[in-house]
């Protein structure tokens, strides 16, 4: 693998998040160069930089099951320029839930792009629970015991411009037991009214847009 | 009611859709994402906090949030492009998440989480000619994945041009009696 012709994409609108912390981990090992998707205007400029690299390695958040809007934004843009010859293109997705399926459309979608488009599909990590580092090291991740490892041969395979299976981050994350999953799901909603009661919110409160029609409704009616 | 929120760059299925509910006497509002002004989610975290509910980021998605919170069924028809929606789509599903519960529940053992009102119904369209069995599971797989999320009901259809009216027809029965 050539380090100078490696694009480390992160498409997340966060900076500092977990998507850009896992590039910048692999580009301690593979070099190369670190890209952010800009949230507005042309991807023009960034889907030639896609056209010279010679590898590809793309990070980015879960959003409803895939990747945020703006990065498939620019897949359609990259597809419509064309003009690839056969990049290794591997992608990253993490998100809030301790499930691979929950994540894994990412990655298909990824490599539907790849196929469609003559780039080398290499495989991909999902990562669950990722969201809750918040962009900390992977070693607090609480599956770091089997995740890190994972994460390193994840890196290792980039290094040696090979393909990674999907075992690796499928076996490196079993999903929490029936009890873990309540403890899990009662500590994450604590935390969530937590936050909201903070700003003075009520979670028993009727959706705001809801809320806002009934007004309405009720000073029409006056 | 139901809300139709399409991408009609590439054909004109939502204006299909609409037609054929209108048709039987159902009231429904359709939206062209397309060419509204939505700007992607920042991943500001507002709409689970200081916001409670609601979206900070002042678009035409400001239009959409009052019709699809009362919505009985919302019905996005988008293109299949790679197994995904288009970006125009899931823009708005992206910004949908101020309309979530954001506390978690379990459901078949797994946490999920729910949508702030109960009851709504969500159907997702694809359009596409000649997709492969890979695109063809990927959508589907999208969508199922979505339901579960949201603990939402309703289906996922993948249309194509040579689509006639009876099976048209078929699905806007199944989206009026969910």
């Amino acid at each position: 693998m050539n380090k100078s012709d490696v694009m480390l994409l992160c498409v997340s609108p966060r900076h500092k998040g977990t998507s850009a912390m896992l590039l910048e981990r692999i580009r301690v090992v593979t070099g190369g160069k670190l890209f952010f998707l800009p949230q507005k205007g042309n991807l023009d400029e960034l889907v030639v930089s896609m056209q010279e690299a010679g590898t590809i390695i793309i990070s980015g958040p879960c959003y409803i099951n895939t990747y945020p809007a703006r990065m498939l934004e620019l897949l359609e843009t990259a597809s419509l320029t064309g003009k690839f010859s056969g990049q290794k293109l591997y992608g990253i997705i993490n998100g809030g839930m301790p499930y691979i399926h929950t994540h894994q459309h990412g990655l298909i979608c990824l490599q539907l792009f790849a196929e469609q488009n003559h780039l080398l599909w290499q495989g991909g990590f999902v990562l669950g629970v990722g969201a809750m580092l918040d962009g900390k090291p992977l070693e607090k991740h609480m599956n770091r015991r089997t995740v890190v490892p994972a994460f390193n041969k994840f890196i290792q395979n980039i290094s040696e411009g090979i393909q990674s299976p999907d075992s690796l981050y499928i076996k490196a994350q079993s999903p929490p037991g029936k009890l873990t999953t309540r403890i899990f799901a009662k500590f994450l909603t604590f935390l969530v009214e937590k936050n909201l009661k903070k700003y003075g919110q009520d979670p028993e409160a009727p959706n705001y847009y809801l809320r806002k029609q009934d007004d309405g409704k009720q000073n029409g009616s006056r | 009611m139901i809300v139709i929120i399409s991408d009609d760059s590439r054909g004109n299925w939502g204006q299909t859709l609409e037609e054929a509910i209108l048709h039987i006497g159902v009231q429904v509002i359709r939206f062209s994402a397309d060419t509204l002004q939505i700007k992607p989610c920042t991943a500001c975290n507002c709409c689970s906090g200081k916001t409670f509910g609601r979206c900070i980021i002042q678009d035409d998605m400001q239009l959409l949030f009052p019709e699809i919170v009362v919505c009985h069924a919302l019905v996005l028809v988008s293109p299949v492009i790679f197994g995904n929606v288009s970006h125009h789509i899931k823009k708005v599903m992206d910004r949908m998440a101020a309309l979530g519960d954001p506390r978690y529940r379990v459901r078949d053992g797994e946490m999920v989480k729910g949508m702030s009102r109960q009851g709504m119904t969500y159907f997702m369209v694809g359009i596409g000619d000649d997709l492969n069995e890979a695109e063809h599971s990927a959508f589907l797989s999208l969508h199922q994945e979505n339901r579960k999320i949201m603990s939402v009901k309703g289906q996922t259809f993948i249309l194509d041009s040579r689509m006639d009216k009876v099976s048209l027809n078929n699905i806007v029965q199944e989206i009026i009696h969910e």
